[in-house]
């Protein structure tokens, strides 16, 4: 009985820290799309080496270092030069700026399954190059696009846990204050372990589902 | 820019001091890790190509399972979890554990991915010729599997050193704990992790560039619509 009234007192805090779990997830999500698509867009069609060469030093920066020392940087480093962020922006905009990097070349291998022959045809028959990029190419690379799009949501879903360390208040974070109050650490962190599987694990198998389903199409 | 650089100068030469070392504990924490994710990995990748059934459903539940869990949770599961159970580790030992589990999940697909990709023939020829499955391994299975799965093998490696930043926050002294204790020290943050940010840039970039590397010799000769 005492175990269960001691289940029952962790679910609240915990399942708040899952909500904001989820809030800032879908936050980088956004960014991570939004900044992934428009990189990747830009280095797929320029003809400036010099703006390749850019988002290549920003994809390679991003990607050889931690995520923990970008999330320290902004948050710890911004505010000794007296820009604070809350920890909340800090969060989001680090992972959102981590996930572009990531999704850049994501939505380039994207646009580069396509034969060049799909552009061409778009301007013959005089299309402007935003409507081929809108009607033409892009419903065409998201198949290639939305499974790894797929897995990267449920990396992020897991990458949240370490904002816990600029006091984000997620699951990771609530876990920790619980398990100063209570000593409970076994519980408490195996039901963190499971509220994460209970939002990575369903993001992991829709996109393997999306793969199988848009490569049988082939 | 300037008034960003001159705390370089000044200090600089003594923050690398201590920070070198502590680089160097992420190193050995890193390998460590990986060599223990090499066994298990390669241990889960059998089970997963193992003829009983059970054996297999198994192995697929630890690489979804620890696939779906942060590994900053597994890592505060073995370090203050596990001594409730009677099972007390130091900070280093559990780090590496909790790396390892958590890098072990994806080494298992990478290799089983490569030794599925493996024609049977190999293994037949080398038994036909009345190799022991030892030998076979070693001289026939294992290098063709390395060649393919490479690549793969170092991007783990890069996000297994990246992760290890994370040991930080069970007390474990690397870079981002050293890091820490150096910015409530000299109160710049922004300079000592910009610092830190470069070393992990270091070490892990040449891992990168390595990987495409060997991705690209493995590719060589194969015709893609990209050209």
């Amino acid at each position: 009985m005492d175990f269960i009234s001691g289940l029952l007192a962790l679910w609240p805090p915990l399942v708040a820290g899952a909500v904001m779990t989820v809030k800032v997830a879908a936050g980088a999500f956004a960014i991570a799309v939004a900044g992934g698509f428009l990189l990747g867009v830009i280095k797929t069609f320029t003809r400036w080496r010099a703006v390749i060469l850019m988002i290549d030093a920003y994809v390679e920066l991003y990607r050889n270092v931690p995520a923990l020392t970008h999330l320290f940087i902004l948050y710890f480093g911004l505010a000794s030069i007296g820009l604070q962020l809350s920890s909340l922006t800090a969060a989001i905009l680090g992972l959102g700026l981590i996930g572009a990097a990531t999704l850049t070349d994501v939505f380039r291998a994207g646009f580069q399954s396509l034969h060049a022959g799909q552009r061409e045809a778009g301007l013959a028959i005089g299309m402007t190059p935003s409507r081929i990029l809108r009607y033409i190419l892009l419903p065409q690379a998201m198949r290639v696009t939305l499974p790894p799009l797929g897995n990267y949501a449920a990396q992020l879903v897991k990458d949240t846990s370490i904002v816990a360390a600029i006091a984000a208040p997620e699951i990771m974070f609530y876990a920790r204050n619980l398990v100063t109050s209570t000593f409970r650490a076994t519980w408490i962190y195996a039901f963190a372990a499971l509220l994460y599987l209970a939002l990575s694990l369903p993001l992991s198998w829709g996109a393997r589902r999306l793969e199988r389903r848009l490569g049988a199409s082939r | 820019m300037s008034a960003f650089l001159a705390p370089y100068g000044e200090y600089g030469g003594d923050w690398l001091a201590t920070l070198l070392p502590a680089a160097g504990m992420t190193a050995a924490l890193t390998v460590s890790a990986f060599l223990l994710a090499a066994l298990l990995g390669g241990l889960v990748a059998a089970l997963r190509l193992s003829a009983s059934p059970m054996l297999r459903r198994l192995a697929l539940c630890y690489v979804e399972i620890v696939r779906g869990i942060p590994v900053l949770t597994i890592l505060f599961l073995i370090y203050f979890g596990l001594p409730n159970a009677g099972i007390t580790l130091d900070a280093f030992t559990a780090s590496m554990i909790g790396l390892a589990i958590s890098s072990s999940a994806y080494l298992s697909e990478v290799l089983r991915t490569g030794l599925g990709a493996l024609h049977k023939g190999q293994r037949e020829a080398a038994l036909a010729i009345g190799m022991n499955p030892g030998q076979m391994y070693r001289s026939i299975i294992l290098p063709q599997v390395l060649r393919v799965t490479l690549p793969a093998i170092l991007s783990t490696l890069i996000v297994l050193l990246k992760d290890s930043s994370l040991c930080a926050l069970i007390t474990v002294n690397e870079l981002m704990l050293t890091g820490r204790a150096l910015s409530t020290e000299y109160f710049l943050p922004l300079n000592i992790f910009v610092l830190i940010g470069a070393i992990y840039f270091a070490i892990a970039w040449p891992l990168s560039l390595l990987s495409r590397h060997f991705e690209r010799r493995l590719l060589r000769g194969r015709r893609t619509v990209a050209g």
